[in-house]
């Protein structure tokens, strides 16, 4: 279970990304994040894996203290969550295997890892990963040569590698056109399903985070102005969250078909 | 017209002339001034430079032709200049590469590592390859050995400098996502940047293993081993067709090796 006890970031700049934020996720739950930009959704996410530090309060995942632990325990957490990002995040130059095995590092060895003399269970693992979101047939591509939609399923594959019990996933289709959002989407919540993962999405496209959102929570100028179900989320609701009313640029159009 | 439809807004009045680019000019022409005055400077004097232009033709002539017969002499020097060149690419260019990451600031594991790394550096930099060479010679002995330390000293000095630039530049996502993953440092540099800047780190090994071969040719002339050292012997005993012809040798082999290294480099990208 991650909990958010009284949790706040305050930037260098002094702007206040996240206020005093009280929030239990419990296992195995998908839950949407919605809010504008500048709304505290990526520190809200960067907080759980401790890549954004804590001003104040903390973040705990089983009982563990994210803000307070040290860098060989930071390492050791961080390596139960994978992380999607909106821009994929891929080493471009490299195969697409490499990058997945990206998942690996923090259990394959340092010395086998800096020679890329990977144990054969860890390419499996890299492979199996790679099968699940459907292009094991890539592995040995370069990974500039595949398009968005791969692309950010080699982002997902690299954070199954790590076999994770926590997925994060920071805006994961906001680069992507319509279609391929909705298999991105999909393979996110298969994984959830089937492997128990609790997922954690931001997005800001409101009809996926009603289809997708087992639970949906939504921010404002770094507060909790909403959490409930994906069901109960209305118009009205979202008109709060937004502190306007909505238009077509929030949804992502074309009738979301959710598997 | 859709032009003629839209209502002409104001324009915003042109902000004044910035004056940096004249006044920098007039700088550099009285500091040009300075350094080439009777009084202060050099005192160059180009009409007597043109009418003495002919008194060099002497000299000059005393090159022509070139004497091949000793080409067979110049071979052994020739490959230890080559040998020397290899040898402080290989050792300096392997060095440099961990120094650029703990010179740059997205690699460096703290401050403290990224300040004492560019001040060593910028304090190797500071000296030319000939000097090191020098106090090598004068601290162990004349021959190859001094040569090849100036040189890796050399290389370390570009190679770091010219790489730690690349890697502040390298695109942060992958190394957000290493570390991410929970990934160590190491591991962060070794997958996340290291396949950024590899075909830079190439191609800035290739240009250095240019740069050594040409001053591997100079080195030789303070007694660091290599063709230099025939230079000297040859401008000593005005053995000038003798000179020309090691000239013409050198030439000949930074062009190969440039061609070569261009090739390469092409091929990388």
């Amino acid at each position: 279970m991650i909990r958010f006890e009284n949790a706040s970031v305050t930037y260098p700049g002094g702007v206040h990304a996240l206020k005093n934020i009280t929030l239990e996720i419990p296992d195995g739950q998908m839950m949407v994040i919605v809010g504008l930009s500048g709304a505290g959704k990526s520190t809200l996410i960067r907080a759980i894996n401790g890549l954004v530090p804590l001003s104040a309060g903390d973040v705990t995942i089983d009982s563990v203290s994210v803000r307070h632990a040290k860098p060989k325990q930071l390492r050791e957490i961080r390596s139960r969550i994978g992380m999607i990002f909106q821009t994929f995040n891929l080493v471009n130059r490299t195969t697409v295997l490499n990058n997945v095995l990206m998942g690996r590092l923090h259990d394959a060895g340092t010395l086998r890892s800096l020679l890329a003399w990977y144990k054969p269970e860890d390419v499996e693992i890299a492979m199996q990963a790679l099968e699940r979101v459907g292009i094991v047939e890539k592995a040995y591509v370069r990974a500039s040569n595949l398009s968005g939609g791969q692309q950010q399923r080699v982002g997902i594959a690299r954070a199954l590698a790590q076999q994770p019990t926590i997925i994060l996933a920071d805006e994961p289709v906001a680069s992507l056109d319509p279609p391929t959002s909705h298999v991105v989407m999909r393979d996110l919540q298969r994984i959830n399903r089937d492997l128990n993962m609790t997922t954690i999405i931001n997005l800001h496209f409101l009809d996926l985070a009603k289809v997708y959102g087992e639970r949906i929570i939504g921010m404002r100028a770094g507060e909790l102005v909403y959490d409930g179900t994906g069901s109960e989320a209305d118009e009205n609701v979202f008109r709060d969250i937004y502190g306007r009313s909505l238009t077509a640029d929030d949804m992502l159009g074309e009738a979301a078909a959710a598997g | 017209m859709t032009a003629a439809t839209a209502p002409r807004s104001a324009r915003p009045s042109r902000p004044p002339r910035s004056i940096v680019g004249p006044l920098g000019f007039l700088v550099f022409l009285a500091i040009t001034w300075w350094a080439s005055s009777e009084e202060f400077g050099l005192g160059v004097d180009i009409p007597r430079l043109v009418a003495n232009l002919t008194r060099g033709a002497d000299i000059l002539a005393e090159f022509w032709p070139p004497d091949f017969s000793v080409v067979p002499r110049t071979i052994g020097p020739m490959l230890e200049t080559i040998q020397i060149a290899v040898i402080a690419s290989l050792i300096g260019c392997a060095l440099a590469l961990p120094i650029a990451f703990l010179a740059s600031r997205v690699t460096s594991p703290n401050v403290a590592t990224y300040l004492v790394d560019r001040g060593v550096l910028s304090v190797v930099r500071a000296l030319p390859d000939v000097l090191y060479a020098l106090i090598f010679v004068a601290a162990l002995s004349i021959g190859p050995l001094p040569g090849i330390l100036a040189l890796i000293l050399f290389n370390i000095a570009v190679v770091a400098k010219l790489l730690s630039e690349t890697v502040d530049g390298v695109d942060p996502g992958p190394l957000e996502a290493a570390r991410a993953s929970g990934a160590n440092r190491l591991l962060t540099v070794r997958w996340a940047v290291l396949p950024q800047v590899l075909p830079n780190y190439v191609a800035y090994s290739l240009y250095a293993f240019e740069l050594n071969i040409r001053a591997s040719a100079v080195l030789g002339i303070v007694g660091a081993g290599g063709i230099g050292n025939l230079i000297n012997e040859y401008r000593r005993f005005f053995q000038y067709d003798n000179l020309l012809m090691v000239v013409i040798e050198i030439l000949l082999l930074v062009i190969i090796v440039e061609w070569i290294s261009i090739w390469l480099r092409r091929k990388l990208v």
